[in-house]
């Protein structure tokens, strides 16, 4: 019916691409399979230790066709036995191509889902670096790689405090300019409570009224 | 003529938002730029990992005002993935309607916000009243006007309601008939025509290495699309193609990015008419809140270690989650929510497009690219 890539073919390429990577050295990847609603996607979920992380970010993107930096998440795990942060990226294989031009004219691409086969393959990859205990934790950077991996590693440093080596430019984006240096909100010793709304106001109602129901157990 | 940096924003007619974008000009001609954000930063990220995941929706619902129902959306889709439900193929279609029509209004935000950057205030007029439109149905699904707060974890927080389909279908025709209006009117306005060819050409692969995905990519001439890459939902069961656009050979400039969503629009209310015709067990059918054909029993605590994520074709490109389960009340608040923003990558890429071309060109093309600075700077 409608356009769509078949879980068959994504589940042999994530494995095909699990394989590759797993050949790295401190690389380890292997085919995961999420649910999303009703359907099942086929993904590689890798984990990478800090060292070759670099280097399987060059083999990702010159041999394997992955374009496509999407997101980069810091994690501060200060009560975890094996690591104390955690990098997440989550890389995409689009298939993006620059249209052909006949007589300058450009033919848009229209891709056929069903034939699509080996590389062409669009897919989602998550690679997992954890971090030892550091005060200034950080890894290489692949901005020179893909260019959207830029803004990522701004915000990820900015907000968690995980620096990337290599980065052209790093400065706050989303904290203000004036933030103080070491200031990163999403580390985990910066608490934050969930306030009932009884206790967020004096007076939940507004015009001093009183709930039907003060003073009954909720 | 000495260079020189001056700064449009945080109030600026052409940010559409809270932020700065600090332009160096060489007389009319800009030769740099800087873009600025994180003015309304909320912190959503570290509020969510004090929160429920029932309560995280309507943080998502906030994240973009005009387009609140696929970031509620995208966030279930990541959480059911990270509890491990299924979903009744029902709501599927359900919320596939409602993140559809939520698209249409968003373009027509968009469009109708485009229209008075290069010189056409009827525009603003004439989409906001389609919106309405839009605004209305939604409304019916969610309650609200705004922020619907319509999906949950396993499923939707109603059936369609008594009459939906008919008054749908009723606007929805009535909305592609209106499209043609749109498009009388501007594609034949010299001033938007003069002012949206020829400025702000952006190549494919190039936005794909910058990150820029969705309708911007598309209007390029090439048909990525999360929807068919990454399938979730129902759109293979319904017959569409991604709108894709003819682009000149030096990539697409603002007045593709224009045509690509206008045609965006045509294939989201084709979608929606075929999503009613086609639900299983008909849309005419009304169930009550709470039943498993529309909502599934879904576990509410994820222990450490699991995590979920999902990309999901936001109104702006792709959007995406990554949950990760074990926080607070064992299990029962996420560790850490990370949100992929589509404009937080864009807007960069943006700002760099613009270096070239004039000054008045700035409008034109930072518009064009659909700016929303409550999800970029969430």
């Amino acid at each position: 019916m409608g356009k769509k890539i078949s879980p068959e073919a994504q589940q042999k390429a994530a494995e095909e691409l699990a394989s590759f990577m797993s050949d790295v050295d401190g690389v380890s990847a292997k085919l995961d399979s999420r649910s999303s609603g009703t359907q099942v996607r086929h993904t590689v979920s890798a984990t990478c230790t800090p060292d070759s992380w670099r280097g399987l970010a060059q083999m990702l993107a010159s041999e394997h066709h992955v374009d496509h930096c999407s997101m980069i998440t810091g994690i501060h795990w200060p009560e975890a036995a094996d690591k104390t942060w955690e990098v997440v990226y989550h890389l995409m294989r689009t298939g993006v191509r620059d249209p052909a031009s006949i007589e300058g004219v450009v033919q848009p691409n229209i891709t056929d889902a069903e034939s699509l086969t080996g590389s062409e393959i669009p897919m989602e990859i998550q690679i997992s670096i954890s971090l030892p205990d550091t005060r200034e934790p950080a890894v290489a950077s692949v901005q020179d790689l893909w260019v959207g991996a830029d803004w990522n590693e701004k915000e990820t440093w900015d907000l968690v405090g995980i620096d990337f080596e290599g980065h052209e430019g790093m400065r706050r984006v989303l904290n203000p300019h004036e933030t103080p240096v070491g200031y990163h909100p999403l580390q985990k010793q910066h608490k934050l409570r969930y306030h009932g709304f009884e206790e967020m106001y004096d007076d939940a109602q507004g015009f001093m009224r009183k709930p039907a129901d003060a003073g009954k157990i909720k | 003529m000495a260079e020189m940096w001056i700064s449009m924003g945080p109030q600026h007619p052409m940010t559409h938002g809270l932020w700065t974008l600090k332009v160096k000009v060489d007389g009319e001609t800009v030769v740099d730029t800087e873009p600025d954000l994180g003015y309304i930063h909320r912190g959503v990220e570290k509020i969510c990992e004090a929160r429920d995941f029932t309560q995280i929706t309507t943080y998502c619902d906030r994240l973009c005002y005009a387009s609140a129902n696929t970031w509620s959306h995208s966030y279930i889709y990541a959480a059911e993935d990270l509890l491990g439900v299924e979903v009744p193929e029902r709501a599927e279609y359900i919320r596939l309607i409602a993140v559809e029509l939520q698209r249409i209004a968003s373009h027509l935000m968009w469009l109708g916000a485009y229209g008075p950057d290069i010189g056409n205030l009827s525009i603003m007029v004439w989409c906001l009243r389609e919106r309405e439109m839009m605004m209305d149905l939604l409304q019916e699904l969610g309650g609200s006007r705004m922020h619907y707060n319509f999906p949950r974890i396993g499923g939707v927080k109603r059936d369609l309601p008594h009459g939906f389909s008919q008054r749908a279908q009723a606007k929805l025709k009535l909305f592609l008939n209106r499209i043609q209006e749109y498009e009388a009117l501007f594609d034949e306005s010299t001033v938007f025509l003069v002012r949206s060819q020829g400025v702000g050409y952006a190549k494919p692969e190039e936005m794909i290495n910058h990150g820029v995905t969705g309708p911007n990519v598309r209007a390029a001439g090439v048909d990525y699309d999360v929807r068919w890459a990454h399938p979730y939902s129902v759109y293979s069961e319904l017959d569409w193609q991604p709108s894709v656009e003819r682009s000149s050979i030096k990539g697409a400039d603002c007045y593709d990015r224009y045509r690509v969503r206008v045609e965006e629009m045509r294939m989201s209310a084709s979608m929606v008419l075929q999503a009613l015709d086609k639900m299983p067990g008909g849309s005419e059918t009304y169930h009550e809140p709470g039943d498993p054909k529309i909502l599934a029993k879904a576990p509410s605590r994820a222990p450490e270690g699991t995590y979920g994520s999902h990309h999901f074709e936001d109104s702006r490109g792709e959007s995406m989650f990554y949950i990760a389960g074990g926080g607070e009340g064992r299990g029962k608040m996420p560790y850490r929510v990370s949100i992929r923003s589509p404009m937080f990558i864009t807007i960069p890429y943006a700002a760099k497009c613009m270096i070239g071309y004039k000054v008045a060109d700035i409008p034109a093309i930072m518009g064009s690219f659909d700016p929303c600075i409550g999800e970029t700077d969430r």
